[in-house]
């Protein structure tokens, strides 16, 4: 059992980090996503008041933004424990069928996640990704002489990204939860701020 | 053969499947078993179309807002100015925690965060004066649920995402449910103070404090505009209703001479307070603009509820830096950070909950619930008892946030159908399920309200049952007397 656990270990350990890394990354793009939701909003407001123009692309750069804050920060509250389930029933149950019923239930996440990744692969490179975004745009050339329409793959490739990381953080979270089977919980690396409140 | 995702659903989420999976797991694998497999990249669109939406947007401002307001001071405001108001009353601080609660409700709209700010600062208070710890824990959780229920309300805005309704329709039908449960709990403090011996407070907690000259100013103005404006509502008011038209200079006129009214009644009121207390109702001037601005630039038409969310964000910055100096620089990248990771969350939960619905549609389950429904009665009063029932049920074992994007869509439909009003329905669903947070076994609120005050849940859960007997009062009278949360969206024009 000890081999065992040291070999699901060895694998963890790596993955933990560059989940750590790459989840920190997100949060700091998150952020700016933020910042810039509010910014892109507020610009709207003043200038549809207070300088009579309606602009056409703060609404869309603001949801730009938020899908890709979404994408990026829900995998982070994922791993923290933030994600809202009923477990009762889980910890009602012995210690040990416990563990074996959260790997269950990981199990099923991992294959809705799976699916959704192949699914969001084929999205973000067919049909609906070619089309561009309605007033996103960006420049097309260094010279910032020619601008071109922000494509729709773009906002697409956010979920694409966040189930990706989601998956990534499940089989972080399976591991995890093997070890803990085989009697090794005491060997795993902390997960900084675990088990943070809803949003209710 | 479809509709077996919803028991399919029920019981992944009774084994403890996160919410998202469970709302995309249990129509996938039905639409893979009855060879819909197309339909399953349905569901992923569905999900990705669903966070990509404009009003939903208000979710991660109203909570960014939140975040800001909190920081440094707001809670301390709210509790002495509260206190300034009701602390001489008998059960002083219990009553001063109802109305902090109903204060910050304004400013937040989440139940955790009120326990959590509310609580840490009064439990240990309440108990200094005599009130035993689980009272003072149950008080703070059963008044926290106001926070959801009086607008902003991030549960009314998925809501009325989910079920394509008017936010500010349903922000405005919060407002008089809020305040009924608020009263309410107020008059079984005062009933308990009597039985219980509970005390009064002082009024003052710290007297002598200053003013920084600019939040003083602020505070000077902005308190003048409020009243000058809801002065010139009235105006307005009897003008139309004599036929007179104001426009023009008479209008510029008439704000003036209302400025000089407001400034006069306000200093005819000084002299009857003393200073201290004056100076406690300034320093809550800047916090409780927020609720202000919201409500009054979606009732005067010049936000829809996201710009309006965008602008109390600005506004709690604009507040925190310069008038109250209570955020620094280094501290926004934090703010930011929670809002988005908590927004995110309930980001995914609606993209995946407007998928389910679709798969809800495709199976006609509210057709077929709507038949079973109606099998047991077709007594809409009944019927509604018997939701109210289902939903409280629920509510002791699903946060309201998840459980409105599960049941909204199955029983909305249902109810309309027979011809109760949608926002008045949103609202019984709103109010019912956000008590859920403060019911056991798994309130969020008491969780909350336990780790706080250190006292153990099943204590708290025994304390908070006269408090939930008033709250549950209260979800009957709004269920049989629709004008009291629809008075409010009517007379404004946001509800039929």
């Amino acid at each position: 059992m000890q081999s065992v656990s040291g070999w699901f270990l060895a694998v963890l350990r790596p993955l933990a980090f560059v989940n750590s890394h790459l989840l920190r990354i997100g949060r700091a793009i998150g952020i700016v996503a933020v910042a810039l939701m509010v910014i892109a909003i507020l610009i709207q407001v003043v200038y549809r008041y207070l300088l009579n123009n309606a602009l056409p692309w703060p609404d869309e750069a603001a949801r730009f933004g938020m899908l890709w804050m979404a994408g990026l920060m829900a995998p982070t509250a994922f791993r923290r424990g933030g994600f809202v389930a009923i477990d009762m029933f889980g910890q009602a149950l012995p210690v040990f069928a416990g563990k074996l019923l959260t790997l269950f239930l990981l199990t099923i996440s991992l294959v809705v996640l799976v699916i959704s990744v192949q699914i969001g692969y084929a999205e973000v490179t067919g049909f609906g990704g070619k089309f561009a975004t309605a007033s996103l745009y960006v420049p097309g050339n260094l010279t910032f002489t020619e601008w071109i329409r922000v494509p729709r793959s773009w906002m697409m490739l956010s979920m694409f990204v966040g189930v990706i990381l989601l998956t990534l953080v499940n089989i972080e979270l399976i591991l995890r939860n093997l070890i803990s089977i085989i009697g090794g919980a005491d060997r795993l690396p902390a997960i900084p701020d675990a088990n943070m409140a809803g949003a209710d | 053969m479809l509709i077996w995702f919803l028991p399919v659903f029920l019981l992944f989420l009774m084994i403890g499947l996160p919410v998202f999976f469970g709302l995309l797991a249990a129509p996938g694998l039905l639409l893979w078993l009855s060879g819909q497999e197309r339909d399953i990249t349905l569901l992923y669109r569905n999900v990705y179309n669903g966070m990509d939406s404009f009003p939903l947007m208000a979710i991660p401002f109203f909570m960014l807002a939140g975040e800001l307001m909190n920081k440094g001071g707001i809670t301390t405001r709210l509790v002495e100015f509260s206190q300034a108001l009701m602390g001489h009353l008998r059960g002083g601080l219990a009553h001063v925690n109802i109305l902090s609660s109903m204060l910050f409700a304004g400013l937040s709209g989440s139940a955790v965060a009120d326990t959590s700010a509310l609580g840490s600062m009064l439990i240990p208070a309440m108990e200094k004066q005599g009130y035993t710890r689980r009272f003072a824990a149950a008080v703070t959780a059963a008044s926290s649920v106001i926070g959801p229920i009086i607008p902003p309300s991030g549960i009314m805005i998925i809501y009325a995402y989910v079920m394509g309704e008017s936010v500010a329709a349903l922000f405005l039908a919060g407002i008089v449910p809020g305040v009924m449960v608020g009263v309410g709990l107020m008059l079984m403090v005062r009933f308990m103070a009597d039985k219980y011996d509970l005390p009064k407070a002082q009024r003052i907690v710290s007297p002598g404090q200053s003013m920084a000259p600019v939040e003083y100013w602020f505070s000077f103005v902005v308190l003048r505009i409020n009243i000058c404006f809801l002065l010139a509502a009235f105006a307005f008011l009897i003008s139309g209703a004599l036929g007179l038209e104001i426009s023009g200079t008479a209008e510029i006129i008439l704000y003036l001479a209302l400025f000089g009214i407001s400034h006069i009644i306000l200093m005819s009121l000084r002299r009857a307070v003393s200073n201290d207390f004056r100076m406690v109702c300034k320093k809550a001037v800047a916090p409780l603009q927020t609720p202000i601005i919201i409500l009054g630039g979606i009732l005067i038409g010049v936000f829809t509820p996201t710009e309006a969310a965008a602008v109390a964000v600005a506004y709690a910055l604009i507040i925190g830096f310069f008038v109250l100096h209570s955020i620094k620089v280094g501290e926004i990248a934090g703010i930011l950070n929670r809002a988005g990771i908590t927004s995110a969350v309930v980001l995914l939960l609606v993209g995946a909950a407007m998928a389910f619905k679709t798969v809800v549609s495709l199976s006609h389950a509210p057709e077929i619930m709507a038949a079973y429904v109606l099998s047991l009665s077709e007594n809409p009063l009944i019927l509604l008892f018997l939701i109210n029932l289902l939903l409280f049920i629920v509510g002791m074992f699903l946060d309201a946030g998840p459980a409105i994007i599960i049941l909204g869509p199955i029983l909305g439909p249902i109810f309309t159908s027979m011809g109760v009003d949608s926002i008045h329905f949103a609202i019984i669903m709103s109010v019912n399920l956000t008590i859920g947070l403060a019911t056991p076994p798994m309130g969020l609120v008491l969780f909350v309200a336990a780790s706080v005050s250190r006292e153990r849940v099943e204590t708290i859960a025994k304390a908070i049952l006269p408090f939930l007997a008033v709250e549950v009062a209260v979800i009957f009278l709004i269920t049989y007397i629709p004008a009291l949360s629809m008075t409010i969206p009517r007379l404004t024009g946001f509800a039929d």
